[in-house]
């Protein structure tokens, strides 16, 4: 089986992931809950 | 006397005829060993068989029971789609290798005695090598020898100890060893190597993705699985194996997230897994060993059937980057769809295989009371959906558009991936026939509501921190790198080594050499013309240091002529009445030695 380089096109270095304006503070927001809440389910448990 | 042949005949014989045929027959002969194979195998009934004499000792070439008849199972399965899938290749010798590794794989599990298994162990580590060699890359070529020297080194490992267990116990029988001396530690290094432990590990993530496309899907289900099947016969209930084991399902989660290449992630993934099925074997209770055996058997299908897919995306586009890659569901969507299948199964999705196999594991933990261990596996679950369940076909069939434009993968590709996604499926959805085969009698319901619930918790709050951190700009980006983690070892490492050899090393080589062979002998060579002349030399030097002032020009006044009349006439410095003192000196020396030794006696 020969791999099959005949595709031209743009290789990228890097694929970043760009912020959409708005989701970083929701994610610390929810980051924040989350962890809140399965440190206290954790708490509970022990 | 039984009406069959040994398991792994059929294979490694059928695979020396290969070469011989031509097109269709071929690939029907290729596709026909491994369904006769497993016709043949089902006719051995269990027991030992073939027990021959060697030296002063017997070898158990087969032995059935019900551990290794599940691994056997596997073994002709995978063998089937793994060949199926490898229809177009057109290097016989990879066929070759393919077919003779999976012969050795089978010679393992059937294995009675240590040296038969060391046997089939070493021929499996050729094989292996050829299939990474045959990609014919400068990468594959390098990749391929250091797989070579780490199993040749665990090989040794291996028969060290097995050398020494014969040695300390008279026999090769292959049973239960535990850890209890040098012998059996060095047997569990061998097959910890090819378990890809931590630290030993780099071999895996090393060589697979360098390998062929159709070698990869071999060697992801051979090595690994084996050496999971020695350790669950010879090491069952060793304890330092659960912990080996949670750090394996951990650690290479942080790597696959940041690596580029997805046959790479694949190859952490790979380990981690592998991680879930050594914490059940650590564990040694009869859910413990059926989870880990039951694990083996599904990571084969789902992680060939990953292997599979991103075999098929390279052998299309000639890509394997996250950078490269993205957009391909409208060009390749069975592709696509078997991949999710895949990627849902290694996930552990309710009706799909690892909800039904790994959870055994997990419930083994808990019932041993391993809570750490259990919160480490939880978080490996979380992970392994998060760069094997949505990382592989997110960034191969969705993510962005590459602008790759081709064709779906060929028809015996697909029908090889279908298989494998149909049994991944029928595993999740009907585990009870997985079940009827695993070593003990299997108690255990994995559909029950706390269960599928808590599940569905995990993978779906997985998915929103995925989906978060990809819109929030935390996701690591991909980039076109190589990631060093234990291989730093020989690829840091070794370069610093080399460095310190050919610099400092090479100095202080060449100042030895100078002094040793040039300087001192030369030295020596003018002491010896006249070593009074020498001695005079030396002790007017050395006077010169301590003279007063008005001596000191005298003194160097002779010491400079000394040196110009070197070496002279050796007689003008050894007067006849200090030659005479000397030779009395001697003789008084050796009455005085003669009459002590001769006083003792």
């Amino acid at each position: 089986m020969k791999d099959n380089y005949s595709n031209k096109h743009e290789e990228l270095m890097e694929l970043g992931h760009d912020p959409v304006p708005g989701y970083r503070p929701v994610f610390y927001v929810i980051m924040t809950i989350a962890s809140l809440y399965l440190a206290l389910i954790l708490i509970k448990t022990l | 006397m039984i009406n069959a042949l040994h398991p792994a005949l059929i294979f490694i014989a059928g695979a020396l005829l290969i070469p011989l045929l031509k097109g269709k027959a071929k690939s029907a002969y290729m596709l026909l060993l491994p369904a006769l194979s497993f016709m043949n195998l089902l006719q051995i009934p269990a027991g030992q068989h073939w027990v021959i004499g060697f030296l002063d000792y017997n070898l158990t070439l087969c032995r059935i029971d019900r551990l290794s008849m599940v691994f056997g199972y596997i073994f002709h399965i995978i063998s089937f789609i793994s060949i199926l899938y490898a229809l177009n290749v057109k290097d016989d010798g990879q066929h070759v290798a393919a077919v003779l590794y999976s012969g050795a794989a089978l010679g393992v599990v059937y294995a009675g005695d240590l040296f038969t298994l060391f046997i089939f162990w070493e021929i499996m580590a050729v094989t292996a090598t050829y299939l990474i060699w045959a990609r014919r890359t400068r990468a594959s070529s390098s990749a391929g020898m250091r797989y070579l020297l780490v199993h040749l080194f665990g090989g040794l490992c291996l028969l060290i100890g097995i050398l020494l267990q014969l040695h300390n116990t008279g026999s090769l029988e292959f049973s239960h060893i535990g850890l209890n001396g040098l012998a059996s530690a060095l047997i569990f290094i061998g097959f910890g190597i090819n378990c890809a432990w931590p630290g030993f590990h780099s071999w895996l993530t090393d060589a697979y993705p360098e390998a062929t496309i159709t070698g990869t899907i071999f060697l992801s289900a051979f090595t690994t699985k084996c050496a999971v099947y020695a350790l669950a016969r010879g090491y069952a209930g060793t304890d330092l194996l659960i912990w080996i084991g949670a750090a394996m399902a951990a650690f290479p989660i942080f790597y696959a997230v940041i690596e580029n290449d997805l046959r790479r992630v694949l190859s952490y993934s790979l380990i981690n897994q592998v991680g879930f099925m050594v914490v059940g074997i650590g564990i040694g209770t009869e859910l413990g060993i059926n989870g880990a055996v039951a694990h083996a058997f599904a990571d084969i299908l789902f992680k060939g059937l990953l292997f599979m897919a991103m075999g098929a995306v390279m052998h299309q586009t000639g890509k394997i980057n996250c950078t490269d890659l993205g957009g391909l569901y409208k060009s390749m969507p069975f592709t696509a769809l078997f991949c999710i299948i895949g990627a849902a199964s290694i996930s552990a999705f309710p009706l799909f295989s690892a909800f039904a196999t790994k959870s055994m594991v997990m419930d083994a933990t808990a019932k041993d009371h391993l809570t750490g261990v259990w919160f480490i596996l939880l978080f490996a679950s979380a992970g392994v959906f998060h760069h094997a369940g949505i990382k592989i076909p997110f960034f191969a069939f969705f993510s962005h558009d590459s602008g790759i434009r081709t064709k779906e993968a060929p028809l015996n590709m697909l029908l090889a991936m279908g298989i494998a996604a149909f049994l991944c499926i029928f595993i999740g959805s009907f585990p009870g026939y997985l079940y009827s085969i695993l070593p003990y009698p299997v108690d255990y319901q994995p559909y029950t509501a706390p269960h599928v619930m808590a599940q569905l918790q995990l993978l779906f709050f997985s998915a929103l921190a995925f989906t978060l951190l990809m819109l929030s700009g935390i996701y690591p980006a991909e980039i076109r790198a190589i990631n060093v983690d234990a291989d730093w070892t020989y690829r840091k490492g070794a370069k610093a080594f080399m460095w310190m050899l050919t610099n400092p090393m090479t100095k202080l080589g060449a100042w030895i050499s100078r002094t040793v062979f040039e300087l001192i002998p030369s030295s020596l060579g003018w002491a010896s013309k006249n070593p009074v002349a020498v001695i005079k030399i030396a002790a007017d030097s050395l006077l010169l240091k301590f003279a007063v002032p008005e001596k000191r020009d005298e003194i160097k006044m002779r010491i400079q002529r000394e040196k110009e009349i070197y070496p002279g006439d050796i007689i003008r410095h050894w007067p006849i009445g200090s030659v005479v003192l000397l030779a009395i000196l001697f003789f008084l020396a050796y009455l005085l030695v003669n009459y002590m030794t001769g006083a003792k006696h």
